[in-house]
């Protein structure tokens, strides 16, 4: 500890700002990291984490404040000035050009060359070197990232980042998309980089990643900075009495689900190459938990439940009628809703009203010979804007001016209103504020609670063992365990996600 | 905050009110009230003569209702996203012609048989676009050149004419009356079918199933489609209906010109595109509406009047109309983006 | 099992990549086989004086779709370019009016890059207006009139363009044929060449890595407008004539090339040098259909139906993609167990 007080922080900021128009994003925010360090960063959805770190990486031109590496005062206002400061960002949303090849993906901006060329055979051999210290030499260097799996360009875009040997290092939710293994692989890496002195600022939502990984903690709210501490100083309790502002219960509940009218029977479903021999029931009023890890094959059974995508083999049977639907129209029609993980790309039309969201799915129903009744939908719409406290409750508002934890309601509101026989939720709360989350979660219980069957897929531990009544383990493409609420502890769910204890 | 910061915020706050959509609206209707108070303008210098004429006015109209068709048709193709149908010359080429050619079995087997000729090249875009999900630009543009082709290649580079291939002097004369005829001596039959379209397909846009089905398609259609919407079938309409305008149009074009040709319709495809992005339309889908479109093709109206009876030449009205397009189209872009909507 | 499917699917890889130059060889060979008068030195110097300017101008369209925008006016540039070379001649000497031809080319460009990049209005708007706009312009400069030049030293260097430096490789192919391998080396094989694809493939991407995209979109524009004027002023001096229909069949038949040798709509993927033997492939068609006895209405319905089996196969690529992306291997080997 008493060498850090002598050391310069490799990175610090004093009093940073950043003003969007009609907000202050980040307010006068301290903030520093010193070599051979990994300072976590923490706080709910809108707190400023993102704007913070679009400041590090010199996405904004016009923020103020006073930012100093190695003790001098730089100015970050465009991403080569940053670069140039060796600071490296790793996005959570993919930053890599999908036709592009994974090598120059890997080595944008500073291609090697020999003269004015490029020199090919030092590219791939360089990506290579970068690869493999995330543990893809499979891969081709010269094949596009779109040809390679979502985790993989997960950890291509790591590799990128730590290719240019950077002081500073930025992770947003490095994790968001890995599997247990791959996590641990992460971290050792994480570990060696803060041996090689690499100062590391690590933004996360995920309160255990912290506590494994970081040397000291702060806690951002509203666009202020609330503490900084160091991380054995401190509880999980109190980082999330602080990221909250207010002391939070957690939200456990008991109840044993008592019902036995089996509404949704799914017998040996499978879509070949991504899950197999799927079996499974659900009751009526039940919430069925699906965990697994990401990649274990989840939301493909999802939407072939809905039919987004054919089956190769097995039955849906659906209140004792077997259901052969062809597409999503026909499934609900049948009775069936997702609402699927990616909300702006699947879930909203982000530049269409909260009205015509939250009915986009109704308009069928809404419409008598092909006309459209616009008043008909306004009892539910404003319903559900009221008991999901959608905010601004302006149904005419664009939703692309939400919040991110109000798009959310918003896009479950939009499922509620079809009133469907059987729901499926494909990670209803991710990346929303504890807000919107207990809001979400009450609604789920409460559809529950009036006969309707939940299908619930999360990633988010704590959700998934106090909402289920019943959690169902997925590996590989595989059902590998059910598990009855007594048994449901996190870890024990965690376990069986990586193929322990089963 | 400085004081234009603040002006954004408050814009950005907007929400999509009845005002503001109207305002949307208006913009159009004011250009278009801008050219005729220039118009009268300059009708009170003694620049220009018979501006401010009811035959004058209804000539502006009349110029633009074969324009005001194939636009009002091509919108939905446009509102779903899809850019433009670039197949509507030949398409309209080849309706006309198919109609002349069938005029020797009367003039009914001659409208139907152009109606089926543009169904059918309206669901081979459908197909194309709505399943296979091809680039709208190239693939119409492919099928612009086959049926190009197929015209060319069938006809022989002949040109037809209906009084010599008709069964009967009567089918000449109804057919050169879908252009000619001229109720009460002086509004003419396609301003009734402009008419006509105009408000059925703003019931359409904006009130029906299909409608509202066609605006999430356009504003997201991933998510239409994770929304029980049937996109494939929600597009091809849309293309199936640009096609049938088409066809309205061809037909209004040969009867006009009294003879069935490759050439006929050649640039309503880019012509109608202007009209719909100066009503007010995006590109990116989802906004914009019939209103607007109607407007757009006014305001060519009234431009091209304008222009003509201060003696600008053709081709330079041609230049000046793309100025002016792309300066509308710029501040329209500008203006959305100040209100925070970055899609034109 | 496992392992042919891999091998398969790397041999379709390099298919498409190479598709064009199978093409061409086949088109060649029926052509030689089949067509009369073909394969001499007269035909094929003729081909190559055609490939010459649509060539060069596909130069600049593929860099366009390569950052993921479209140029609709190049068309119109061709023909402006040429009326203003021409046009200046007397007054001003070709070595005045051909620099200045290239420079409205270039501006034309710029104004097209600018609006796109800067005020960010889609470019299929930004690029109908311009040909909207120069399509007006060319026709009032001209009156209507076909623009020729007359004077000895006109024909002179008319005579020099038509003259076979190596049989079959006129001046203005030879040029044709530098730009061409330029670009496609700068494209390929430099940094900055690289970045136009990067903008293309995802301008976030770019701009986190201090690309400048706007300035790509805005240069691969002016590339546009300079490539396009260039092939259109020298095909004119070599005809001594600039027609108002010279580049009218230009937009298409460059389009239908660069989306043939496999650059794609979506950004991000492309190549000029194919682009340059996609245009070689479709003239050479285009000359044994005629030299077929067929007519030019065969030719435009041909060169439909082949730009419209590519976005066919496109579409298929896409598809068969989309159904296998995601894909566990492991689970498909426990298939094979099954069976």
């Amino acid at each position: 500890m008493s060498e850090r007080d002598v050391d310069k922080p490799a990175f610090e900021m004093r009093q940073v700002s950043k003003v969007y128009p009609g907000t202050i994003a980040v307010d006068k925010v301290d903030f520093d990291v010193f070599p051979g360090e990994v300072h976590a960063l923490i706080g709910e959805n809108g707190a400023g984490k993102t704007t913070l770190m679009s400041i590090i990486s010199g996405s904004f031109d016009d923020y103020t404040g006073d930012i100093f590496i190695n003790g001098n005062k730089v100015s970050l206002r465009s991403p080569a000035q940053a670069k140039k400061n060796g600071i490296e960002m790793i996005y959570q949303d993919l930053s890599l050009a999908l036709p592009i090849s994974v090598a120059e993906n890997v080595l944008v901006g500073r291609l090697p060359r020999k003269g004015i060329f490029i020199d090919k055979e030092k590219m791939v051999s360089e990506t290579f070197d970068n690869l493999s210290k995330v543990g893809l030499e499979h891969i081709d260097p010269m094949i596009p990232i779109e040809d390679i799996s979502q985790h993989e360009a997960q950890l291509v875009e790591i590799a990128k980042a730590m290719g240019n040997n950077p002081s500073i290092l930025v992770m947003d939710e490095p994790t968001s998309a890995l599997s247990q293994e791959e996590v641990e692989r992460l971290f050792d890496i994480i570990d060696s980089l803060r041996k090689m002195g690499l100062a590391i600022v690590y933004i996360s939502h995920h309160l255990p990643e912290i506590f494994k990984i970081a040397d000291r903690v702060t806690v951002l709210r509203d666009g202020h900075r609330i503490d900084t501490k160091k991380i054995n100083d401190v509880t999980q309790e109190e980082l999330v009495q602080m990221m909250v502002g207010k002391s939070v219960t957690e939200f456990y509940r008991h109840d044993i689900f008592s019902g036995e009218k089996v509404r949704l029977k799914v017998e040996k479903l499978t879509r070949y190459g991504f899950f197999h021999d799927v079996s499974f029931h659900a009751c009526e009023g039940e919430i069925l938990g699906i965990g697994g890890l990401s990649g274990a094959g989840r939301s493909e059974l999802a939407r072939v439940l809905v039919a987004l995508d054919k089956r190769d083999k097995g039955r849906i049977v659906l209140d004792g009628k077997e259901i052969k639907s062809r597409n999503m129209a026909q499934a609900l029609d049948e009775g069936f809703a997702y609402l699927s993980e990616n909300r702006k790309t699947e879930g909203l039309a982000t530049r269409l009203s909260i009205r015509d969201n939250i009915l986009s799915a109704l308009v069928p129903r809404l419409s008598k010979n092909g006309v459209y009744d616009k008043e008909k939908g306004d009892p539910v719409l404003m319903k559900l804007i009221e008991e999901l406290s959608i905010y601004p409750p302006d149904p005419n508002r664009e939703v692309s001016n939400l919040s991110g934890g109000n798009q959310q309601k918003v896009l479950m509101a939009k499922w509620i209103a079809v009133e469907p026989k059987v729901l499926i939720l494909d990670e209803p709360t991710r990346g929303v504020d504890i807000g919107a989350k207990v809001i979400i979660h009450n609604a789920i219980e409460a559809l529950a609670k009036e006969g309707r069957t939940i299908i619930l897929i999360s990633s988010d531990l704590p959700e998934l063992v106090s909402l289920s009544h019943r959690v169902m383990i997925m590996r590989q493409g595989h059902f590998i365990k059910e598990m009855q609420k007594a048994e449901c502890t996190e870890e024990s769910v965690l376990l069986a996600a990586n193929g322990e204890g089963v | 905050m400085s004081e234009l910061e603040q002006k954004k915020t408050d814009l950005r706050s907007v929400s999509q009110t009845w005002f503001s959509k109207k305002l949307n609206v208006a913009g159009i209707y004011g250009i278009v009230a801008l050219f005729i108070l220039l118009g009268i303008f300059l009708q009170l210098l003694g620049v220009i003569n018979n501006f401010m004429t009811t035959s004058n006015m209804l000539n502006i109209v009349d110029a633009v209702s074969m324009l005001g068709i194939v636009a009002l048709g091509l919108a939905f193709v446009t509102y779903s996203g899809h850019f433009a149908d670039l197949s509507i010359p030949t398409t309209m080429a080849l309706t006309g012609i198919v109609a002349v050619q069938m005029l020797q079995f009367g003039f009914f087997a001659a409208i139907v048989s152009a109606f089926i000729v543009g169904t059918i090249i309206g669901l081979i875009n459908a197909f194309a676009i709505g399943k296979l999900k091809v680039n709208p630009v190239i693939w119409t543009l492919a099928l612009n050149y086959m049926t190009l082709g197929v015209i060319r290649v069938i006809w022989a580079n002949k040109q037809i004419y209906p009084d010599m291939i008709a069964s009967s002097e009567r089918a000449v004369e109804l057919f050169d009356n879908i252009y000619r005829l001229r109720f009460f001596n002086k509004i003419a039959f396609p301003m009734i079918m402009l008419i006509v379209l105009f408000f059925l397909f703003h019931f359409v846009m904006s009130k029906s199933k299909f409608g509202i089905q066609l605006k999430i398609t356009g504003a997201a259609k991933k998510s239409a489609e994770y929304s029980g919407i049937n996109v494939e079938r929600v597009i091809g309409a849309a293309f199936v209906i640009s096609a049938l305008t088409a066809t309205l149009g061809g037909l209004t074009i040969t009867s006009l010109s009294r003879v069935g040709a490759w050439y006929n319709g050649a640039g309503y495809d880019f012509k109608a595109v202007t009209a719909i992005v100066i009503g007010g339309m995006t590109l990116a889908g989802g906004r914009g509406s019939i209103i607007g479109v109607l407007g757009g093709v006014l305001v060519i109206g009234l431009m091209n009047n304008l222009m003509t009876l201060l003696g600008v030449g053709t081709f330079s009205q041609d230049m000046i109309r793309g100025i002016i397009f792309i300066i509308v189209v710029g501040i329209n872009a500008k203006t959305l983006r100040t209100m925070g909507r970055d899609d034109a | 099992m496992m392992h042919n499917k891999i091998i398969n699917k790397k041999l379709l890889s390099l298919g498409d990549r190479y598709r064009i130059y199978v093409l061409l060889v086949l088109v060649f060979a029926v052509m030689t086989l089949f067509a009369p008068h073909f394969f001499n030195a007269w035909n094929l110097t003729s081909i190559m004086k055609t490939v010459a300017m649509n060539g060069t101008v596909a130069i600049g369209f593929t860099i366009i779709l390569i950052v993921g925008q479209l140029d609709l006016s190049i068309g119109t540039i061709i023909t402006f370019a040429a009326v203003i070379g021409l046009g200046l001649k007397e007054a001003v000497g070709y070595g005045v009016s051909v620099p200045l031809a290239i420079i409205a080319g270039g501006l034309i460009g710029l104004i097209n890059g600018l609006l796109v990049a800067k005020v960010k209005i889609n470019s299929f708007i930004v690029t109908l207006g311009m040909l909207t706009a120069l399509q007006g312009a060319i026709y009032t400069i001209t009156g209507g009139n076909t623009i020729a030049v007359t004077d000895d030293q006109a024909f002179a260097i008319s005579d020099w363009l038509q003259h076979q430096i190596v049989p079959t490789l006129t001046p203005r192919v030879v040029i044709a044929i530098v730009l061409v391998i330029s670009f496609s080396v700068f494209l390929r094989r430099t940094r900055t060449g690289r970045n136009f694809f990067m903008v293309g493939g995802n301008s976030k991407t770019a701009w986190l890595a201090g690309v400048d995209s706007d300035k790509y979109t805005i240069v691969a524009f002016v590339i546009s407008g300079v490539m396009a004027a260039i092939g259109g002023i020298l095909f004119a001096m070599e005809s001594a004539a600039a027609t108002l229909n010279l580049g009218t069949n230009s937009l298409m038949y460059v389009l239908s090339a660069t989306i043939i040798g496999g650059t794609s709509m979506a950004g991000g993927k492309g190549g000029v040098f194919r682009s340059f033997i996609a245009v070689l492939t479709l003239t050479t068609l285009y000359n044994g259909i005629v030299l077929l006895g067929l007519g030019n209405e065969v030719q435009i319905f041909i060169s439909g139906v082949i730009l419209a089996s590519v976005i066919f196969y496109e579409a298929f690529v896409e598809y068969r993609h989309d159904k296998i992306v995601g894909q566990r291997t492991e689970l498909l080997k426990e298939l094979e167990i099954v069976r």
